[in-house]
Formats: structure tokens, C-alpha cells, sequence
């Protein structure tokens, strides 16, 4: 429905779009302290460079996790989505936290067990297949190529705001500026400044909050709940339900942005950098607090920007309403028309750029890792050295980055949107492969490359006909368009690839004993050390029975094999 | 070390009643196979380690979401079921209930709120929340239960396995 294209010429009206000299400080500073932090924990070894040396702890962790998850699509695109399609950006809002239940539930500390670096090198072992591997690797580099879009039109809008010009300059600069840190700092570095993205962020999101509902009159001290009142007297687009996107839509969002955070390899990855399971477990309760902060603060952002638009600008909704642009950047409106002072304004304008450029990190290191670990090293040249995948990781980050702000240039649809079909992708592509792989050991390679190529296909069907080669008239197929939205498709498209996963592997033979074993690993409750992997453990024991560090010796001459 | 014996002693009889010997081939019963009885009283009391769980070999556990073949999978299973129901209704029950009686949630104010709002921009997310919170400590529960210790354990168990396993940990 929403999915009109968003002209950009427009500059947001409403937004004061010059050069503010203490904003420009403030973000540049900002700027420097995340190169200077990236540069004081450089890497130079590949361990590092993608597990941070399992060194992370709980809280630390947690917001890492909060910050890798808050990009521009949370600090900026969630507020826009609730006010320019009012309940049904409650989707968003639904989908994107209690999506890492499922993921604690069902994956976290299994994921932890396996042990393996990144997402592709988990399909590509677990299914014993350089092909399943290989088709991971490029999911992932799509996934990151699709969200960092929606990061990129986040960081030019906002940096119009803080340092004028137009639109193309601040994406190429702020992507520059991305990519420069990245290529400098690896995943240590990175890790170490998403704890420090998350306090500005945060911090700058609710003190924009706090400051506008109060010297509005909004709100005093919980503005998360105080904006109830507010509901009333707003346009009625804003509460009613279903009328900018029905019933099916709804659910179908919130499913995709739930399994996509279940099979979002920037997410997954941070459950290799804690230093056991149990950790793995307590930091994703720590990330959801963390995102949770943020995601019950903005629906009262947006309502409080929603209301001073409609007082000082004119109508929010209809023909002449707020366009894209301007809801993409309501977060920093809002601060604008509440007449707070520059430098105010500079700094949430300041937090957008800092969960932005959070995010794009975690997403080029995801995909760099994947073209530098899982398809360089695992598949074209084996005896890579550290070097070469260094140099390889880096390439790709440049690469991305390039390709990523020549798309952002002119996106097809608002930064939420953009966001979410990343998501959908995940949960059509990989969430069923971690989701079988981990708790079904018959799950095997055919399964696995029948289901993602069947994902794949669904996802790029939807965005074709929806997106790319859309008319005005509207989808190419209608109907597939109600069944499979392109931000909905995994609602029908994953359990379609479930079936497909589970008939194939059902039809073929099973996977081997080996791979069953790490399997059965990953679920014994037995704790294993910071270092090994399910792997190392099944294979350290010679394939033998015990694994539990040798302590049952009376179970040598039990029957092996008594299936 | 009493306490893990009641609690063991518990499970094998309710494991006995339902399923003699459910751990091992994935449902297919297989009355009166000896070796539980038996590993349970080395494992558990010659070596002195965790006692729980020593007679379980789960590299010989089937893993099946749906037929979960050890004690502990089982009990684990029985939370994670528990709790995913819990947060379907959380997640889903308010949209659903929006579509199903529209002027009732809709005309229902509370805290200013018209209700299908307040339950899905608070509600959802908070339950989530409070769900995840729920379930990191019924897991460490349940850990405890079976004797499963991840800060010191992990690297005890390190030092007191075989060299093999060690090099296999710390190869990179």
C-alpha cells in the first residue's frame, strides 16, 4: 500500500535545511570519537575482526545488540511510519522487538553451541554444502546491500539538516565517512563504539522526547504512556485501525520483521561474541530492554510530531500532506517546531546519524565477512592467508559502500520500508535454515538449497513485480502482491519454504552421522569451553560416545548406533 | 548433591511411566533396555562431576522440536512451548482482536488510549520483554537443576577433558 515512490526533490519544508555551525561541531565530533575509538581497538587479525576475541559480556553485549539494531529505520523511519500510516506502523513497531523472544527462544544459545563466525559459514557447515554456503553468502550481502539503502537515506536527510547542501553530497559524504571508520576498525572497534552509539543514541532520542512533550505541554515525566492523551485530538488516520493497510498486511509485516530478526545475520553475530551460552541468553534480554526503551518512545514521538505538524505546518494526511522526506525526518521536525534551541536539535539530528552509521557497521562487516570468509576463503582459494581475507573484507566494505549510495540516491520508498524488506528476505532465505538446521537433525543439503533457492525466488518475485517494474497503475500481479507484499512475503513464503526444506529432505537420505552429532551437540546442556565449538567437541571425541570432558567413563560399551 | 539425586530419581519415574526409554531412540519404545539404571550410578556417584545428567549421551539423542528425546530437551521444550503460546497471544492478540470486535477496542479508552492501541504499542513490546525475562531465568533454573555451571564449568571442564579436546578448543 504505502509503496508509492518517494520523490526527493523536496527538501522538507518544515526543516530549516542551512548550515548550523554548532550541529556541524557536534556531529563531527561525534564523527571523530567513533574513528578515534575504532582506530584505539584496530585489528589485525581475523578473529578479532569478527568475534571481538569472544571477550563481550552481558550488559555490554546488549547494547551492542541495541545499537547493531537501531538504525535509522528505528530512530528515524519508526516515528515516520506511525505518523504517515498510523496504526498499521504499529507493525513495525510490534515486529521489530518481541521478534528477539523467538530468537531467544529457539536460537540464541544454540547458535552459540555451533559456534561458527558468521551466518553463511553456519548454512554452509550445518548442511555440509560450499553451494547452501554460497547462496548464504550472497543473501547476506543482499541483506546488507538493501538495509544499509535505507540507512544511507536516513544520514543524507538528516545531514541536510545539520550541514545544508543537497542530498547527494550528504550521502556520499556520510557514507564516505562510514565506510572509512569500518575499513579502519574491524569488529572489535566496532563492537566497543555500538556501546557508545547506543548511549548517544538513546540518550539523544529521549532527551529530544522528554524536551518536546514538556515544552509543549505534552507530557512530564513518562511520555511513553502520556501521549494516550494526546490521541483524541489527532486526525483520525493516526488510531483508527486498518485504514491504511488491512488486516492481512498487518499481521503479514509483523510476521517478516519477526523471522527476519530471527535470520538477520548482523543480529546472529552477536551471539558469537559472548563468552558462553547462558551470556548469550541474559544479553538478548539486556538488547530487547535496550530496544525497548526506544521503541515505546517512538509512538510518542511521533503522535508529538504528528500534532505540531498538523498546529504549525498544515495538513499531516491527504493530498497536500507531509510528504516522505518529511516524516522520514519527524524525529528532528518535531524538535524544530518545538522551537528547541540549535544545538538541541543538532544532537537527536546527532543520534539518527549514530544509529545509522551503528547499523551500516554491523551490516558491511556481516557482508564483508561473507565474501572475505565464506566465499574467498571457504570456496575460491582455501589457503587464503589472513592478509588476503583482510584485504578482501575491506575490498567488499568499499564496493558495498559504493554501490550502496548510488542506489540511496534515488530510493524507491521510505527508510522503514526499505528496512523491512531486508527482513523479509531474511526470514523467507535464512531464518528457515537456522530454524530447521538447529532443531530438526534430519534437515539435510538438498532440503536446504531447495528451501533457499524457493525463499529466494519468492522474495525477488515480490520486489519485482511491487517495487521494480511497478507502474503507477500499481503490481504487475496483483494478487501476488495481496498474497506476498514485498515488505509481508515471509507470512506465506516461510512456511512454503519449511515445506519445501522439510519434503525434499524427507524425500533424500539423511545427513550424515557427523552432522547429526554437532547437532544433538548444540542442545546438550553440558557447558562447553569460551574457544570450542559444537564441532570441535564432536570431533575432539574421535567419534566416540562421551562428551561431556571425559567424565563418563562407563559408557564405552553401550550400543552405538541404536537407531 | 541430595538435591540432584531426589530430583533425578523424580524424573527416571516419570520417565519410566511415560516412556521407558524415550532418551535414546526417539519414541520407538524399548522396554527394559539396562543401561540407564547402570550409567546413572557411575556417572553419578564414582566421578563425583554434575550428577544429573551424566547418564544422558546426547551425541546419541535424536534432536526433533517435536519428539525431544532427552530429559532435559524435554523439560526445556516444555518452557519454550509454555512461552511461545504466552507471547503469541501478546503479539498477535490484539491486531486480531482489533479486526474481530473493531468498535469495541477501538471505543474502550484506557490511560487515554483507545485499547487496541495501548495493547499493541505497550502491550506487545512489553510482554516480549517481560517474557524474555521470564525465560532467561526459568532456563538458569533449569541449568541449575542439572547441575550445569557456565562460569566456572565451562573452564573446568576444559581443564579436565582430554588433550584433544583442548587443541580443538583453542585451534583457530
Amino acid at each position: 500500500m504505502t509503496f508509492a515512490p518517494v520523490p526527493l526533490d523536496l527538501l522538507p519544508d518544515a526543516l530549516n535545511a542551512s548550515f548550523k555551525l554548532i550541529p556541524a561541531i557536534m556531529v563531527s565530533a561525534m564523527l571523530l570519537l567513533f574513528l578515534g575509538i575504532g582506530y584505539a581497538f584496530r585489528v589485525a587479525d581475523t578473529e578479532d575482526l569478527w568475534v571481538a576475541g569472544r571477550s563481550i559480556g552481558n550488559v555490554e553485549n546488549g547494547m551492542a545488540i541495541g545499537a547493531n539494531w537501531m538504525s535509522a529505520a528505528s530512530y528515524l523511519g519508526m516515528a515516520a511510519l506511525i505518523a504517515l500510516s498510523g496504526y498499521y506502523g504499529l507493525a513495525y513497531v510490534v515486529g521489530w522487538s518481541t521478534g528477539y523472544f523467538i530468537l531467544l527462544i529457539f536460537l540464541a544459545a544454540q547458535m552459540r553451541r555451533f559456534g561458527k563466525y558468521t551466518a553463511p559459514d553456519f548454512v554452509g557447515d550445518r548442511f555440509d554444502s560450499d553451494t547452501a554456503r554460497a547462496i548464504a553468502a550472497l543473501t547476506t550481502i543482499l541483506i546488507g546491500f538493501v538495509y544499509s539503502v535505507g540507512q544511507a537515506r536516513g544520514m543524507g536527510l538528516v545531514g541536510i539538516y545539520v550541514f545544508g547542501g543537497d542530498y547527494v553530497t550528504m550521502v556520499v559524504l556520510m557514507m564516505g565517512i562510514t565506510v572509512g571508520y569500518l575499513a579502519l576498525s574491524g569488529m572489535l572497534g566496532a563492537t566497543k563504539n555500538m556501546a557508545v552509539q547506543y548511549v548517544i543514541l538513546i540518550v539523544a532520542f529521549l532527551a529530544g522526547l522528554y524536551a518536546v512533550g514538556w515544552t509543549q505541554g505534552y507530557s512530564t515525566f513518562l511520555p511513553q504512556v502520556e501521549y494516550g492523551a494526546l490521541l483524541s485530538s489527532l486526525s483520525t488516520e493516526f488510531t483508527e485501525p486498518f485504514s491504511s493497510g488491512g488486516f492481512y498486511l498487518w499481521v503479514a509485516t509483523a510476521f517478516s520483521l519477526i523471522v527476519g530478526t530471527c535470520g538477520l545475520p548482523h543480529v546472529l553475530v552477536r551471539f558469537y561474541t559472548v563468552e558462553s551460552e547462558r551470556t548469550a541468553r541474559w544479553s538478548t534480554v539486556w538488547g530487547l530492554f535496550f530496544i525497548c526503551l526506544l521503541y515505546l518512545s517512538a509512538p510518542a514521538f511521533a503522535a508529538f510530531g504528528t500534532d505540531l505538524y498538523a498546529n504549525k505546518v498544515g495538513e499531516v494526511y491527504g493530498a497536500n500532506g507531509m510528504s516522505g522526506a518529511e516524516g522520514d525526518v519527524i524525529v528532528v521536525i518535531a524538535s524544530q517546531l518545538a522551537n528547541l534551541p540549535t544545538w538541541f536539535v543538532g544532537l537527536v539530528a546527532a543520534g539518527g546519524i549514530a544509529a545509522a552509521i551503528a547499523t551500516t557497521a554491523g551490516l558491511f562487516i556481516a557482508a564483508s565477512s561473507a565474501a572475505a570468509h565464506d566465499i574467498y576463503t571457504n570456496i575460491i582459494n582455501s589457503d587464503a592467508t589472513q592478509r588476503q581475507q583482510l584485504l578482501i573484507g575491506r575490498a567488499t566494505i568499499v564496493a558495498l559502500g559504493a554501490i550502496v549510495t548510488l542506489t540511496a540516491l534515488d530510493p524507491p520508498a521510505l527508510v522503514g520500508e526499505l528496512v523491512a524488506l531486508a527482513f523479509s528476505l531474511a526470514g523467507l532465505v535464512l531464518f528457515p535454515m537456522f530454524f530447521l538446521g538447529l532443531w530438526w537433525e534430519n534437515a539435510n543439503r538438498p532440503g536446504a538449497l531447495a528451501g533457499m533457492t524457493t525463499g529466494l525466488l519468492i522474495w525477488v518475485g515480490a520486489v519485482l513485480n511491487e517495487l521494480v517494474l511497478a507502474t503507477d497503475a500499481g503490481p504487475v500481479v496483483p494478487v501476488y502482491a495481496d498474497l506476498f507484499p514485498a515488505v509481508g512475503a515471509a507470512l506465506l513464503g516461510t512456511p512454503i519454504v519449511f515445506a519445501v526444506t522439510i519434503g525434499v529432505s524427507l524425500a533424500t537420505d539423511e545427513p550424515p552421522e557427523r552432522i547429526k552429532r554437532i547437532v544433538r551437540q548444540c542442545h546438550s546442556p553440558e557447558p562447553m569451553g569460551q574457544q570450542q565449538s559444537a564441532e570441535d567437541v564432536v570431533s575432539a571425541d574421535g567419534g566416540q560416545v562421551s562428551t561431556d570432558g571425559g567424565r563418563v567413563s562407563s559408557d564405552d560399551d553401550h550400543p552405538q548406533g541404536d537407531d | 548433591m541430595s538435591d540432584n539425586h531426589s530430583r533425578q530419581s523424580d524424573t527416571d519415574s516419570r520417565t519410566d511411566e511415560s516412556n521407558p526409554s524415550v532418551e535414546t531412540d526417539g519414541g520407538e519404545p524399548e522396554p527394559g533396555e539396562p543401561r540407564r539404571g547402570a550409567t546413572r550410578t557411575d556417572g553419578g556417584v564414582a566421578t563425583g562431576g554434575p550428577t544429573a545428567d551424566t547418564d544422558t549421551d546426547y551425541l546419541d539423542s535424536r534432536v526433533n522440536i517435536f519428539k525431544p528425546s532427552t530429559p532435559f530437551m524435554r523439560d526445556h521444550l516444555r518452557i519454550v512451548w509454555t512461552m511461545f503460546a504466552a507471547w503469541a497471544v501478546f503479539v498477535f492478540g490484539p491486531v486480531t482482536a482489533t479486526y474481530l470486535a473493531t468498535d469495541f477496542m477501538t471505543s474502550v479508552t484506557v490511560l487515554g488510549f483507545p485499547l487496541h492501541y495501548l495493547l499493541t504499542a505497550i502491550g506487545a513490546p512489553t510482554g516480549a520483554l517481560l517474557l524474555s525475562f521470564v525465560y532467561a531465568r526459568k532456563r538458569d533454573q533449569l541449568d541449575e537443576e542439572y547441575g550445569i555451571d557456565h562460569s566456572g564449568g565451562a573452564t573446568t571442564s576444559d581443564a579436565e577433558s582430554e588433550p584433544a579436546a583442548t587443541d580443538g578448543g583453542a585451534d583457530r
